[in-house]
């Protein structure tokens, strides 16, 4: 509701809000076109009502789908669909399968290459170039200055985010995982310019704040795709704190600024396949992602790592022994396995936190 | 070569050798009388399937330097997701083997589901694709031959390309990875859709130069244009026979069973390429104008196509459909294509592999199939509920075919695992089916 009065609002001066789904959509374009991008997260009310695509299929795009034809995203004008992985692809044909059955538009399916390289930043490329096709044919010409401005609101944005994961290094972090979290989630759908302004205030109050404390609440990282935000309450209802996400709504969305310089569609693609790896991705690039998670558990001082895959999230649960044996040496690694919403397994988390407060305790 | 990996895989496939022999409860001696005894005959005196049979062993037991053709040489061996194109491993020397094609393999031997409990008590989901997941057991209990190269393309499943990831991880091997732009066949006629086509495959096509390099500089292994314009040629050969063979069927459907039919898999095959394949496919063709000849005037049966693979594990499902019904042709064994122009190798295997029919949008599959589907013909598609990618796509597809009077038939079962098999609820399904084909019947 409080999306749609926002939308209602923002009708005077967009031209539309398009949305998205995946961390490799360079929301940028959408913006520079004067529309508003709108990142669906879980909290369509669906998560397990679409039968549409079957039962092999994720919770996030199940939660999508039936949302979509249930009319939790009438309030959109269209959506851009990222072809991220198997369980994305399928939410794309559902979507323009049922198109009359669904108000917004699906606009487009984005082709997102699997490396990350010259050849393949080139040819994503290519694709950012057909989507700006598409997008001004509907809300009229993306210039190259637009684009820019887009992409330097875009960079704050993800300068304001890492500045609030810098503050979770503290031992005693300002924010708790669950408020982080909350902030991660508003950027992904409120008007940018706002969201950057009552960032930078809170930041400017934790910053300043320099009192210091030790916690002693055994210090946590999630790894995962979109998540289930009930996993950071478990957590921190457990007694542990969530100071860091590796994951769509974490790292993945905000890590690594765009060039502003140059051709800025190549600075697009050369930025989304450069970030944070999602497990999607395959190659060095994603064995880099690994190995740069050992750095993290060192900055960020991680005790334990909750790995929380999705039910039929192939890439997460074929990553899970990879991740195990790289990663398990340097921070213990529980996985549990559940859905985008609802309840998680309370219990397990509850055990897993008081075991690593044990052991950083002896 | 790499001297490291050399020197492992030395080592160890020799234990992977013994690994394997001791899951077929036989002893090595025993194996090795088996295998003599399979190649004693003379190629010429073979069958299709036989010869095929052969190949295909021959090309495993070669990569444990266990052939009775090439016995205790080392072999290069590159593991490849199913849909790499495997021209140019053959051109480098590099033997490929594909897991998923292993796993229907120990399926087929009783020895798949051992394979998946192994896995299953390792982490491995149960939701995963069974293939992926036979492939997982197999080198967690390490009775595969180690990889000297992993060469993986993106293309279809998930699973595979992060298993191959895995392994590589696992085995501390070299892999390179393909990427491959998805839905090309949905890209347009126009000259938008052209362009982003070609362009598609020049990405692909400057890939395989640099696979080419990679492999080259991983394994040693020498790169001779020469040598990928002869195995393109011999890939367009096998091709020609292997669609002469496909078209005779279509017009004479029940001229042989075609569930053996559908096993030649064509587009997932490892074995274009090679010499042998060429004449499997002639001799294919051959075997196929023979039977037609002494084919029975029985009464007609119900004409159905086959979608995705078959079961591998022993089962009554396939006798039983084919008791009632002619499968006259299947998705894998589709030659989506063109004749490969082998003066510019690379973008033509580009081209080739960009096209896989199966890795696009629901709706344009749909398109192709129902292009190669007649009035009165129903669809039987075999999606395991573990394939993301097909069983997601079932309803889609059932609708299509529908409002188009095309009837279709799915079975969600899976190919590798049969611990959660019913054929008697399949069967009520089957006879309803195929009764409702017999009376022109659209429900399903």
């Amino acid at each position: 509701m409080k999306y749609q009065m926002m939308k209602r609002g923002r009708r005077k001066v967009l031209k539309a809000t398009i949305g998205w789904f995946c961390s490799y959509t360079p929301t940028e374009l959408f913006e520079a076109a004067g529309c508003a991008a709108y990142g669906i997260r879980e909290d369509s009310g669906k998560a397990h009502e679409d039968v549409y695509l079957g039962d092999s299929i994720c919770s996030y795009v199940r939660s999508c789908m039936g949302g979509a034809l249930g009319g939790s995203y009438d309030f959109l004008d269209g959506v851009v669909v990222a072809h991220s992985c198997e369980c994305m692809r399928r939410l794309y044909d559902g979507w323009l399968f049922k198109q009359n059955d669904i108000k917004p538009e699906c606009i487009h399916l984005l082709d997102v290459p699997r490396v990350c390289n010259e050849k393949s930043i080139a040819f994503f490329s290519q694709s950012l170039r057909h989507l700006k096709d598409k997008i001004e044919l509907r809300y009229g010409k993306i210039t190259d200055d637009a684009l820019r401005a887009s992409i330097v609101r875009h960079n704050r944005t993800r300068a304001l985010l890492s500045r609030l994961f810098e503050l979770r290094k503290r031992d005693n972090p300002p924010v708790t995982g669950v408020e982080a979290l909350k902030i991660i989630q508003r950027s992904t759908t409120e008007p940018r310019d706002e969201f950057n302004r009552d960032l930078e205030s809170l930041l400017a109050s934790w910053e300043s704040d320099s009192r210091a404390s030790n916690s002693a609440r055994p210090r946590v990282m999630v790894y995962g795709g979109i998540g289930n935000p009930r996993l950071h309450e478990a957590v921190e209802d457990a007694g542990g704190i969530v100071v860091f996400e590796d994951a769509c709504t974490g790292v993945r969305h905000f890590y690594g600024m765009a060039d502003t310089e140059g051709d800025p569609i190549h600075a697009l693609a050369a930025r989304y396949l450069s970030k944070p790896p999602c497990p999607r991705m395959l190659g060095e690039h994603a064995n880099r992602g690994l190995s740069d998670a050992v750095q993290i558990i060192k900055d960020y001082r991680i005790q334990g790592i909750v790995y929380y895959a999705v039910k039929f999230c192939t890439n997460l649960q074929m990553g899970m022994l990879q991740y195990k044996e790289m990663i398990g040496g340097h921070a213990p690694v529980k996985m549990i396995e559940g859905e985008i919403s609802g309840e998680v397994n309370e219990r397990e988390i509850a055990s897993f936190i008081k075991k690593i407060g044990r052991r950083s305790a002896a | 070569m790499n001297g490291r990996i050399t020197e492992e895989n030395r080592k160890q496939r020799e234990i992977q050798y013994k690994n394997f022999v001791s899951l077929t409860g036989m002893t090595e001696r025993q194996m090795e009388d088996l295998a003599a005894e399979r190649f004693a005959g003379a190629w010429s005196e073979l069958t299709a399937s036989q010869k095929r049979g052969r190949l295909l062993s021959d090309q495993f037991l070669r990569s444990y330097g266990r052939s009775p053709e090439a016995k205790g040489e080392y072999q290069l061996v590159g593991w490849r997701s199913l849909f790499m194109p495997t021209e140019i491993m053959y051109a480098m020397g590099i033997m490929p083997l594909t897991v998923e094609m292993t796993a229907a393999q120990l399926a087929m031997m009783g020895l798949a589901v051992g394979r998946l409990e192994t896995a299953e008590g390792n982490g491995y989901v149960q939701d995963i694709c069974s293939f992926i997941k036979t492939g997982g057991g197999a080198v967690i209990e390490d009775i595969l031959p180690s990889p000297d190269i992993l060469l993986t393309s993106t293309h279809i499943c998930d699973p595979s390309a992060k298993f191959a990831m895995y392994a590589a991880h696992k085995y501390n091997r070299p892999e390179f990875v393909l990427d491959i732009p998805y839905s090309v066949w949905s890209y347009g006629p126009d000259e938008e859709g052209k362009k982003r086509y070609e362009d598609a495959v020049s990405y692909v096509a400057d890939q395989l130069g640099d696979m080419v390099r990679f492999i080259s500089s991983e394994t040693g292994a020498v790169f001779d244009e020469a040598k990928l314009i002869e195995t393109i040629e011999l890939a367009n050969e096998a091709r020609k026979w292997f669609l002469l063979g496909y078209k005779f069927l279509l017009e004479e459907p029940g001229a042989v069973q075609g569930s053996k039919d559908m096993d030649y898999a064509v587009n997932l095959m490892q074995t274009w390429g090679t010499e042998q394949i060429v004449d499997v496919y002639k001799s294919r063709y051959d075997e196929l104008r023979a039977a037609a000849k002494k084919k029975s005037a029985a009464g007609e049966k119900p004409k159905v196509r086959w979608a995705h693979l078959r079961p591998y594990y022993a089962n009554t499902l396939i006798d039983y459909i084919e008791e009632k019904a002619d499968i006259i042709g299947s998705h894998v064994n589709y030659i989506y294509w063109d004749e490969m122009d082998a003066r510019d190798p690379f973008r033509e295997l580009a081209r080739k592999t960009v096209l896989t029919p199966t890795y696009c949008q629901v709706g344009t599959r749909s398109s192709l199939i129902l292009q190669a589907m007649n009035k009165g013909e129903g669809l039987i598609a075999f999606y395991p509920k573990s394939c993301r990618h097909y069983h997601s796509s079932a309803r889609m597809e059932q609708e299509t075919f529908k409002k188009n009077g095309i009837p279709m038939l799915i079975l969600d079962s899976d190919c590798i695992d049969n611990r959660g098999d019913d054929f008697l609820i399949q069967k009520t399904r089957i006879d309803r089916f195929l009764k409702s084909l017999e009376q022109g019947q659209m429900r399903v």
